[in-house]
């Protein structure tokens, strides 16, 4: 009741404007509910993808190159490499991945894994680009 | 200021916010990535309906493969190769000849640090080939004979060696060149907002849709770190790291950045990165720095003309050009 009699005080000025905030409030929640709901695993190799998986769930794949193969592992929302026979391990030392657009690559035995999201976009990071 | 005109302006505040949220994420980049020239290659654009660049993205792409057509030492009828084989003078394309006047001015300006003809000394180590190993001294002084400044000669669009055995290597500077020509792709189809990114070395196209580009700079010591981030726009960023390709060997590490004076890995520095116009600049003067160690490194990038950069020594310290002071975030 005693809202009721707030809202009864109110002018009509005041009632739109109140109106005008829950709206407002509403489509905030709205577009934050939208984002990027949850991210994946591709791998892929000369320009097709040949593995696709969700980040939330553990597993361990084999990931055959022109070297041989590439042992991947996803675990605790994180993908890294964790075997390879390529000469350098470069792969293996970029470490975990799980931030939207995050690269491991092992060039010499041609796989790309990328984390991309459902919607397609970018999440919040630290930076945009990494020099290395 | 009346009540009822506090309150409007403060309602037309809020659905500005609102739909400046709603526009940000209706943007998204065009994003593509490939395996080339050694690397993982992504362009990004961030232009307003992006999807419509994607010949331009393609091209971009083409433009970078014809850059390694003409410059790998691993293709037998690329100029490099020509070039390397040659005991006469011989003409080059228009590009590998601006790419070896540019490494020939960068190894004048910075006392033979870099060089363009350290093919054979690359082989030697078997850095490229993926079967590393340490060279005899006597193997290495062989492998260096008759490099540096003087090694090449040009006439027009021909090229002189000073001795037939020369071999040349463009590594440090024809990734940042084939960036460059893809940004210059990608600026004359109309794109005002994008980046090239090969392997770690990047080029801007103005500003990430509004906002400076936020690089992160690799900690040379700790894997998925970062050391400092550069707000940035319109400039290429390219890091020379000593953590990137090396095997061990008897406890010692030996990394790929060699250097031309002693034709071992150069010791004084972990990374050293450089903020440029031309990503093909930043890239010879990356490994030319990184080759002369902290002090004269320093000394170097001040010296040459629109180079910026951030040395990390071999004792993990880290010197800052006054030029890049205002543009670095620290963790």
């Amino acid at each position: 009741m005693a809202l009721n009699d707030y809202w009864q005080r109110l002018t009509r000025l005041d009632r739109g404007i109140v109106l005008a905030l829950l709206t407002f409030c509403a489509l905030v929640f709205v577009v934050l509910g939208l984002r990027s709901p949850g991210q994946s695993v591709q791998v892929r190799q000369n320009q097709g993808t040949v593995f696709n998986a969700p980040l939330a769930e553990d597993r361990s794949v084999e990931l055959q190159g022109p070297l041989g193969v590439t042992r991947l592992e996803i675990a605790n929302g994180k993908a890294r490499i964790i075997s390879s026979p390529c000469p350098y391990k470069v792969c293996i030392g970029m470490g975990e991945i799980h931030r939207e657009g995050e690269i491991v690559a092992c060039v010499p035995n041609r796989l790309l894994v990328q984390v991309i999201g459902q919607q397609g976009v970018e999440k919040e990071n630290r930076y945009d680009l990494l020099s290395r | 200021m009346t009540r009822s005109r506090a309150i409007f302006l403060l309602l037309a505040f809020l659905f500005l916010a609102l739909y400046f949220l709603l526009r940000q994420e209706a943007v998204g980049p065009l994003t593509r990535t490939r395996i080339m020239m050694g690397t993982v290659v992504e362009i990004r654009v961030y232009d307003d309906a992006a999807e419509q660049y994607d010949d331009a993205v393609s091209a971009a792409f083409a433009e970078m493969e014809t850059i390694e057509e003409l410059m790998s030492p691993h293709r037998p009828a690329s100029d490099v190769s020509r070039l390397s084989a040659a005991d006469t003078p011989i003409a080059v394309s228009t590009e590998t000849l601006e790419v070896l006047q540019l490494a020939q001015d960068v190894s004048a300006a910075s006392h033979g640090a870099f060089a363009a003809t350290l093919g054979r000394l690359i082989n030697l180590w078997g850095f490229a080939e993926g079967e590393a190993q340490l060279p005899a001294l006597s193997e290495i002084e062989k492998a260096l004979a008759e490099i540096g400044p003087a090694a090449l000669t040009f006439q027009g669009n021909k090229i002189t060696k000073s001795s037939a055995a020369l071999a040349i290597d463009l590594g440090g500077v024809a990734k940042g060149y084939a960036i460059d020509r893809a940004i210059t792709v990608l600026a004359a189809s109309g794109i005002q907002h994008a980046s090239v990114n090969a392997g770690g070395d990047m080029r801007l196209l103005g500003d990430r849709a509004g906002a400076p580009w936020r690089i992160g700079i690799q900690h040379p010591r700790q894997t998925g770190a970062v050391l400092a981030s550069l707000k940035l726009a319109d400039r290429a960023v390219v890091t020379s790291g000593d953590y990137e390709r090396f095997f061990e060997q008897d406890g010692v590490r030996y990394h790929h950045i060699l250097d031309p004076r002693s034709g071992y890995p150069a010791r004084l520095c972990q990374s050293v990165t450089v903020v440029a116009e031309q990503a093909a600049l930043a890239d010879a003067v990356a490994t030319a720095a990184f080759v002369l160690g902290p002090e004269l490194g320093m000394v170097f990038l001040r010296e040459t003309e629109g180079v910026d950069g951030l040395i990390v020594a071999a004792d993990g310290s880290i010197e800052v050009t006054p030029g890049l002071q205002e543009l670095i975030e620290w963790p």
